[in-house]
């Protein structure tokens, strides 16, 4: 029952964490396509990828499999912290109203209106404004989701929760873009952030508590009450501001 | 460099600083009580304490943001 729980947990995190940044990515590679050539955001898109491969090189046999279990936990406890404390201060401020949604239309949008107002590419001709613009996108998201991935498949589970749900987090966000040639209106990406927000924070507490030579009661369940207690931090939080930001003003 | 720091810090310095002094107790909780049954079964406890101080710490600004 506990590695079933830490199991589907990691799967559910890698995979929400991985489509949701790669949703972002694919805003920005989807803008560039649409306003400039296709090709080139492609071309700069692909080159990101095989940085990102690197990376994934350097992260996992190069730098996690060499160091001993606890001190590995404890960085990727600390790792998992930063990012995950990070999506659920955002999503907090985003549900109580202090920050606007999370939304790849809207970056869509605002990155097609940024291409736009290039100059246009000359025929025949490599277009590198558009090239970088794609790469920096698909760069900066895939080095978060290449992060994650390795924290969350360094747990007591191995690889294969993590690793099986950025695969089908990344084949359902591929077959989305191709089908539908622009991100999705209604997806709620806020509450999905939040969420992703709770899961990282538990398995970084979980991670740092094992890394520092704590017992958890109840084993990996207690993966469980830790997401229970960021979801009730939060939503504290969230009360807390939303009555801040509909105060009246005076 | 900026968009990197942001990537990894996040966007602001309270958060990353939080998890900073969270790591830094836990580490001089864990030297000091070495295999003690204290910290093995109530360190994570203290752990998580110290983790959602700091995740209220970088919710300080939006609370105090409608008063000024």
């Amino acid at each position: 029952m506990e590695a079933v729980t830490a199991f589907v947990l990691t799967l559910l995190g890698a995979a929400l964490a991985v489509g949701l940044e790669l949703l972002e990515a694919m805003a920005i590679v989807l803008a560039v396509g649409s306003t400039r050539r296709p090709r080139d955001a492609v071309v700069g898109a692909a080159g990101a990828v095989a940085l990102l491969a690197v990376a994934v090189v350097v992260v996992g046999p190069l730098v996690l499999a060499r160091l001993p279990l606890e001190p590995l936990q404890v960085v990727i406890g600390t790792a998992l912290l930063l990012f995950g404390l990070e999506w659920l201060r955002k999503g907090v401020l985003r549900l109580a109203g202090a920050r606007a949604p999370s939304s790849s239309l809207q970056e869509y949008l605002d990155e097609r209106e940024a291409m736009e107002a290039l100059p246009p590419p000359e025929p025949g001709r490599p277009d590198w404004p558009a090239r970088i613009v794609a790469g920096k996108g698909v760069l900066l998201e895939g080095l978060e989701v290449v992060l994650i991935v390795a924290a969350l498949g360094a747990g007591p589970e191995g690889l294969a929760p993590a690793v099986s749900g950025a695969a089908v987090a990344v084949v359902l966000v591929i077959a989305l873009g191709a089908a539908l040639h622009r991100p999705l209106a209604r997806l709620p990406e806020s509450h999905l952030k939040y969420a992703v927000g709770v899961v990282l924070s538990s398995f970084g507490v979980f991670f740092l508590g094992e890394g520092l030579g704590v017992d958890w009661p109840g084993g990996d369940a207690a993966l469980l009450y830790l997401a229970a207690t960021f979801v009730a931090a939060a939503q504290a939080q969230v009360v807390a501001v939303t009555a801040r930001h509909t105060e009246a003003p005076a | 460099m900026r968009a990197l720091r942001k990537l990894i810090l996040g966007e602001t310095w309270t958060l990353p600083l939080g998890v900073l002094v969270t790591l830094a107790v836990a580490l001089a909780a864990d030297a000091v009580a070495g295999d003690s049954a204290w910290w093995r079964h109530g360190g994570g406890f203290l752990l998580l304490a110290l983790v959602l101080a700091a995740f209220a710490a970088s919710l300080a600004p939006a609370w105090r943001r409608r008063r000024s």
